[in-house]
């Protein structure tokens, strides 16, 4: 502190008639103003943060048979080459892939319908934002309920229709578990999506269209050569974080499964659970936790790469 | 103009089309959810399930409410999130204030990198070394793990949102009330909230919320029946009642409709909040 001192008295000769210490007071204030915070994020982010990677080196579980000793990359190896995690590693992509773009989809198809100036949209939006709200925990138990196979709705329904002979187990069956927890997290999270495009829909200028009506392009024409590109921002941010949000999602398939049935529908953080809450091992759950972190990073890179390339690109024009 | 009233009409009747449809789509669950709710035993263990109660009953509710930890639950749940709310709120008033208008110190620019940062980091990776910090603090099995938690988690998200709304308050009405022998604190309190009272109900609707969801850490640091929270709560009566929906059914019902009746009351509120923390998210 004591050293800046001197240098913000330099900086600033404008404000030299509020006195000197004037923008050092501010200075203490706004550190005051941001240190509870701060102080939050050290202890229960950073030490944690920090900590699973510290673990992953060592052998360490939480039943105090572990000595602690260092370990090297032993932790990792084993999680590797545990029996399930090839397949967790593959259900977390089918998981993220399938459920981004079905939320996509719904998303946007939904926005442009909102945009429309119809009568009757402020109660359309209410209803379409619901499922974002709920609880993942009741939308689980709701759905979980329709797709019983004794006494649910929609098996029924299924049967009557024809498409069905009989009931069927779809979460208890090791093909269907995983994609019936998808597109019920489909039908929570793809409000977001809804919300967020409408907006940025609202800030295209009419004029655009109405000189691409002109030219004689059509509804189809409009939303592929003129709605989709100006989306792009916005569409590229909102993958973005939905395939971090959606990859580390934990709720949804442990209310739903467990991740069962046979560890079918088992992706990566069902497997940190498994490993710290059921094999008390922080070790493995650690180098696991640290994998999709690095991961993460790996993929935040590339974005911010892609974002730098695009910007040099745009000034060099 | 150019196209035809025809084509509008289509357009048109395809629009409502659309949006009925995803209407269906969205509220069917939760119709489904009160109907079940509210059927007697025998009606809802129907081999033809149907739209139709016979004969409408609250047993379930009464079963729910008397019988199971679900108002424990719901107070447990209830003081939680209330908690963590006033707390998140408070610390990110004060960074969000000082986002607003300090942004030209580095720590402050720091902090505010620090906290987008932390919005990336999922709390699933952070689930084995905050377990192992809250119990050897003493506080697993007890609600502060919790309160911690939550506020630590929806902070920075509270932050960008206030800032987004103090930035709007002009500069000239603090130094009106600097010139008037106001402290930054006693400046804060006459002068910045009270205009950004929209802003404040919004990021504290958005706090509870996120706290009244959460499922992972109520799961994980609270073993005790009578500190459960409400989510992990409901997914262990699928365990303790399996066939018994009626029951979790209403249950359900008991615990969205807070939150939905917050919500359609609010609605304004929370759309804006949720795109602007996705903008800056």
């Amino acid at each position: 502190m004591r050293a800046s001192i001197g240098k913000d008295a330099q900086v600033q000769p404008f404000s030299r008639k509020e006195g000197p210490n004037r923008e050092t007071k501010a200075k203490r204030i706004a550190y005051l103003f941001v240190l509870p915070s701060l102080l939050f994020f050290l202890v229960i982010v950073a030490y944690p943060l920090a900590s699973v990677i510290w673990d992953s080196f060592h052998d360490k579980n939480l039943l105090n048979t572990g000595d602690g000793r260092f370990v090297g990359l032993a932790n990792y190896v084993e999680v590797i080459r545990s029996e399930y995690f090839l397949q967790a590693a593959l259900n977390t992509g089918i998981w993220t892939i399938l459920s981004v773009a079905g939320e996509y989809v719904l998303g946007i198809i939904a926005a442009l319908a909102l945009a429309q100036g119809i009568r009757g949209r402020a109660i359309f939006r209410g209803i379409i934002i619901i499922p974002w709200v709920v609880p993942v925990v009741v939308a689980g138990l709701t759905w979980t309920w329709m797709l019983t196979p004794d006494y649910g709705v929609l098996n029924s329904w299924l049967v009557k229709l024809g498409l069905l002979d009989e009931p069927f187990y779809f979460l208890g069956e090791p093909d269907t578990a995983l994609l019936s927890i998808i597109i019920v997290n489909i039908w929570r999270s793809f409000p977001f999506y809804t919300i967020t495009f409408l907006a940025a829909l609202q800030s295209i200028p009419r004029d655009i269209y109405e000189a691409a009506a002109l030219d004689g392009l059509g509804p189809i024409g409009r939303f592929f050569k003129i709605t989709l590109p100006q989306l792009k921002g916005v569409s590229i941010v909102l993958v973005m974080i939905h395939i971090i949000w959606t990859s580390i999602n934990f709720d949804f398939i442990w209310v739903m499964t467990e991740g069962g049935p046979v560890h079918s529908s088992e992706t990566l953080p069902i497997m940190i659970y498994r490993f710290a809450m059921q094999e008390l091992n922080i070790g493995l759950a650690s180098a696991l936790a640290s994998l999709l972190l690095a991961f993460m990073i790996i993929g935040f890179m590339m974005y911010y790469l892609y974002l730098n390339r695009k910007s040099d690109h745009r000034g060099g024009m | 103009m150019v196209e035809s009233k025809l084509s509008k009409r289509v357009q048109k009747l395809l629009t409502y089309i659309v949006l009925i449809a995803f209407s269906l789509f969205c509220l069917f669950p939760f119709l489904w959810m009160v109907i079940t709710a509210l059927k007697p035993a025998d009606e809802v263990r129907s081999t033809t399930p149907s739209f139709f109660i016979n004969n409408p009953t609250f047993e379930n509710f009464q079963h729910v409410f008397w019988n199971t930890g679900f108002l424990t639950y719901f107070k447990n749940s209830l003081l939680v999130g209330v908690t963590a709310t006033v707390l998140a709120l408070l610390f990110s008033v004060f960074s969000a204030y000082a986002l607003t208008r300090f942004m030209r110190f580095k720590g402050v620019k720091l902090v505010s990198v620090t906290m987008i940062l932390s919005q990336m980091v999922p709390p699933v990776l952070l689930l084995v070394p905050l377990y192992i910090i809250m119990m050897q603090l003493g506080f697993l099995n007890s609600h502060i793990s919790l309160i911690v938690a939550y506020t630590t988690f929806t902070i920075p998200l509270c932050t960008f949102m206030l800032t987004s709304f103090f930035s709007s308050i002009p500069i000239e009405l603090e130094e009106a009330a600097e010139i008037d022998g106001c402290s930054k604190i006693g400046m804060i309190c006459r002068v910045i909230l009270p205009i950004s009272i929209p802003g404040i109900v919004s990021t504290s609707l958005f706090a509870f919320v996120n706290a009244w969801n959460e499922f992972m850490f109520g799961y994980v640091f609270i073993n005790d029946d009578s500190l459960r929270t409400l989510t992990p709560g409901l997914s262990l009566f699928k365990g303790l009642y399996t066939t018994d929906w009626g029951s979790i059914m209403s249950a359900s019902v008991m615990s969205v409709l807070p939150v939905v009746i917050l919500f359609l009351y609010l609605q304004k509120f929370l759309v804006e909040g949720m795109t602007a923390g996705a903008v800056k998210g």
